[in-house]
């Protein structure tokens, strides 16, 4: 697996600075209004130290991640630190207020459903034997765990890729307001999050690809104005299937075994904390057709691409 | 399609979950503002009370609450009554008409034979103002302070008040105090009367009239003031049950008279000689406890909400009362719910309670015959049926029927009184639709 | 008609004693261990089970009352307002 090179970058901006790295296979970026050199480039170690902490924890490409432990745990305790627990926990939140929908530990059946990026027309949808066979290494209530321990079935995984970019993004804006007072933005491949205002009550402005645009050469970003709070994104524009007619994102609903049916290409939606925004994308994308009445009636602030 | 709990639910799950896994308290209302969203709520509400044959009351309520950046709150409070209708007057009934002084001295009605004697000439509309700021000082310590304002035609209320709250073992236990001063001017037409003096009765067109009837009064207004202090505690038992336990100790001074109330003086047969203004104590002293649980039950039991208080109070003047009132808010389908509403309270007549004086008894320095501070038991029953409409916005209409029965706390009828109804109950219905947005 | 009430009024005193007092020493003793985690609170967090869970409605009720009995107040304040009582 090739290890991106970890480095940061510091640039002067308008009316600060930007800090860039990769990480978590994608661009990472923290922006800072002050005209401090010193302080930008402290807190562009310790974000991206944080962002890469995180990574090793919780990748699942990453062999000596947690992650992977308990992924080849075969069926033994392995013990876990109080971040992994909380993690557990908010994973296990998740799995009961979408009534399951949202459940961690149904990787398993990218086994059986193979979502390439190019092709649209897909012939490889499996059948409903081989989907049952995976369901039954699928589902959060078999796993076991407490404050010091999980007890991960065999040949059962837990993936943190749902959350974890979007924890990653709160834990940077945490840390890097206990360092500053200064107004910063943490964006982690469109998952960010701002500690608050820019100078003067101003709003940062972000682009999000426009969702009424289908044409990729004619790509308006539309501008958002954001004073507090996160903003996550959840989609599959990428990677889907076309089956009859009928488009399958890569969102699977860990209950049936299958994709969901007309989902968005994309949800963006906006809450207090990145974790928040991000799974309310994921459960909205879950409801397939009826994303958007979904975060409409949860009064939800949100862009929906089609 | 998932069947995902209610909205308020979602957000606050959610937002709790979070806060648990980073470690810092996040506010379940949301602060994201991108695009600038600082809304205000409003919740407004119509209430008409209607009493079989007496009072007939509408009020009107707007409030609005707006949270700020650091969870500071505002609610301001508009509120307006109108009163209409007859109310009893303190006098007993007899076999034959009875004649009384409207209380602005311009006047006169007749209650005709065996009836409670009612005096219809209460109307009134009166206008109210709250406003109240909250926010937190110190971490786990919040403050609050208020202030109220309220007019009628003969009467101006001014309040104000302050509280501190203090939340403890994981904002699990809240313990709190407030304080709150209330001061009242009075100025009744027709002036104060004079305290046990006769009811002038008479022709109030004839020429003397105006100067008899000013003897009878004892000055054009007075006032009371009320300070209260109220200490409170809160607790969550469980994930489905939290309590609360307050005690309160209020002290009022000043004009605590009905001015428009008199007793009945009667022979020892039980026929009115005389109907003389009611006089009671220049101050009060009340205190109660309250203590209140709700619980959040599960599908097995509806998911329904039980909410059971129960509050006891005694004062100085001998009134010690019992308020038990239960709710039951029970989900229906996904957007509405329905509430049934049950209410026993019970009271003990003042010391200073007859409803009505026999000649020959001993001087006495305080008599009322209102109903009101009497013996009495009374009940509630009722059902709200609230739905939320799409957007958000929650529309609710409330319907209550109150039944009062005083009851006899010893006093022996006379002759003529019998069969006729000394006591009459009061029943009165509640209608009240209500808007939140 | 008048109904004899002391038997009821009576009973009503001491049954409210028996309930007030055990209640209150449960609470004190037991307080240190109860509550819930933070992420517990999701019922809790409910408008239904706000100790108050409609404030117009109890302000209304409040007035109503106030009116009509002698007895005010209990779980706010219940000083002052109007000249009905």
């Amino acid at each position: 697996m090739m290890q991106e090179k970890r480095t940061i970058k510091v640039s002067k901006q308008k009316d600060g600075y930007g800090i860039t790295f990769n990480a978590m296979a994608c661009s990472c970026e923290v922006l800072i209004q002050t005209s401090d050199k010193n302080l930008a480039k402290q807190v562009g170690l310790c974000v991206s130290d944080e962002v890469w902490r995180i990574e090793d924890k919780y990748s699942r490409y990453d062999r000596q991640s947690i992650c992977s432990q308990i992924n080849t745990s075969e069926g033994r305790k392995v013990s876990i630190d109080e971040e992994t627990y909380l993690l557990l926990n908010f994973a296990e939140q998740c799995y009961q207020l979408s009534d399951g929908l949202f459940d961690i530990s149904s990787g398993v059946l990218r086994k059986v459903w193979a979502f390439d990026g190019l092709s649209c027309e897909c012939q490889h949808f499996p059948n409903q034997d081989d989907i049952n066979n995976i369901l039954s290494f699928v589902g959060w209530h078999k796993v076991i765990y407490d404050r010091h321990s999980i007890t991960l079935p065999n040949k059962m995984q837990i993936d943190f890729g749902g959350i974890g970019k979007e924890y990653a993004v709160d834990r940077c804006i945490l840390l890097a307001k206990q360092l500053t007072d200064k107004p910063l933005l943490v964006n982690l491949g469109g998952d960010l999050a701002v500690t608050g205002p820019r100078e003067e009550n101003q709003p940062w402005q972000v682009a999000i690809e426009n969702p009424k645009s289908n044409k990729p050469e004619k790509k308006q970003d539309m501008i958002i104005a954001i004073n507090q709070g996160a903003l996550a994104t959840s989609g599959d524009a990428k990677r889907f299937l076309i089956k009859d007619g009928i488009r399958y994102g890569h969102i699977l609903n860990a209950k049936t075994g299958w994709p969901v049916a007309e989902a968005p290409r994309s949800i963006t939606t906006v809450a207090p904390q990145c974790i928040q925004a991000g799974i309310l994308a994921t459960l909205a994308l879950l409801q397939g057709k009826d994303a958007e009445s979904f975060l409409t009636e949860q009064e939800i602030t949100f862009w929906a691409r089609r | 399609m998932a069947c995902i709990g209610n909205k308020t639910n979602l957000k606050a799950a959610l937002s709790i979950a979070t806060s648990a896994l980073l470690g810092t308290s996040v506010a379940t209302t949301s602060q994201v503002q991108a695009k600038d969203a600082d809304e205000w709520q409003f919740d407004t509400a119509y209430l008409l009370y209607s009493e079989v044959d007496r009072v007939t009351a509408g009020e009107a309520i707007i409030a609005g609450t707006k949270t700020y950046a650091n969870d500071e709150i505002l609610n301001l409070k508009f509120t307006v009554d109108a009163l209409t209708g007859s109310s009893a007057n303190g006098a007993v009934a007899q076999p034959n008409a009875q004649t009384f002084t409207r209380p602005s001295g311009n006047g006169q009605y007749v209650t005709p034979a065996g009836e409670t004697p009612l005096d219809d000439t209460f109307q009134d509309t009166r206008v109210q103002l709250n406003g109240q700021w909250t926010q937190p000082l110190v971490e786990n310590i919040t403050g609050s302070v208020g202030g109220h304002f309220s007019k009628e035609y003969d009467y101006l209320s001014l309040g104000v008040n302050g509280n501190l709250a203090y939340d403890f073992n994981k904002k699990n236990s809240t313990f709190s105090m407030g304080l709150s001063y209330f001061h009242d001017i009075f100025t009744p037409e027709g002036g104060i009367p004079k305290p046990l003096s006769s009811m002038l009765v008479g022709d109030s067109s004839s020429p003397e009239w105006d100067s008899e009837f000013a003897k009878t009064r004892v000055g054009d207004s007075e006032d009371k003031s009320t300070a209260d202090i109220l200490v409170g505690f809160t607790q969550v038992i469980s994930r489905r049950m939290i309590t609360a336990f307050n005690y309160s100790y209020s002290m009022v001074d000043g004009y605590l008279t009905d001015p428009f109330k008199v007793v009945s003086v009667l022979n020892t047969e039980g026929l009115v000689q005389d109907n003389i203004y009611e006089n009671r104590p220049d101050s009060r002293v009340k205190q109660s406890t309250f203590m209140q649980a709700k619980y959040h039950f599960d599908e097995g039991m509806l998911n329904m909400v039980a909410d059971v208080s129960y509050r006891y109070m005694w004062d100085d003047w001998g009134i010690n009362s019992h308020t038990i009132d239960t709710r039951f808010n029970i989900p229906v389908g996904r957007a509405s719910y329905i509430e049934p509403h049950l209410r026993f309270y019970q009271q003990s007549a003042a010391d200073f309670f007859k409803p009505f004086l026999i000649e020959d008894q001993s001087s006495i320095d305080f008599i009322s015959a209102d109903y009101r501070i009497g013996e009495m038991t009374a009940v509630t029953v009722g059902a709200k049926y609230g739905v939320v409409l799409t957007g958000g916005n929650e529309l609710s209409i409330r319907l209550e029927y109150y039944h009062q029965m005083p009851t006899n706390s010893g006093f022996a009828e006379p002759a003529a009184l019998n069969g006729l109804d000394t006591a009459p109950v009061v029943d009165a219905i509640i209608v009240q639709v209500s808007y939140s947005f | 008609m008048w109904l004899k009430s002391n038997f009821i009024k009576n009973t009503m005193v001491n049954k409210a004693k028996k309930i007030i007092i055990p209640t209150l020493l449960i609470n004190l003793t037991a307080c240190a261990n109860l509550g819930v985690e933070p992420w517990e609170r999701d019922l809790l967090a409910k408008k239904e089970m706000a100790l108050t869970s409609s404030p117009v409605d109890a302000a209304l009720d409040d007035h109503i009352y106030f009116s009509k009995e002698a007895s005010s107040g209990g779980k706010s304040f219940g000083g002052g307002g109007c000249g009905c009582n």
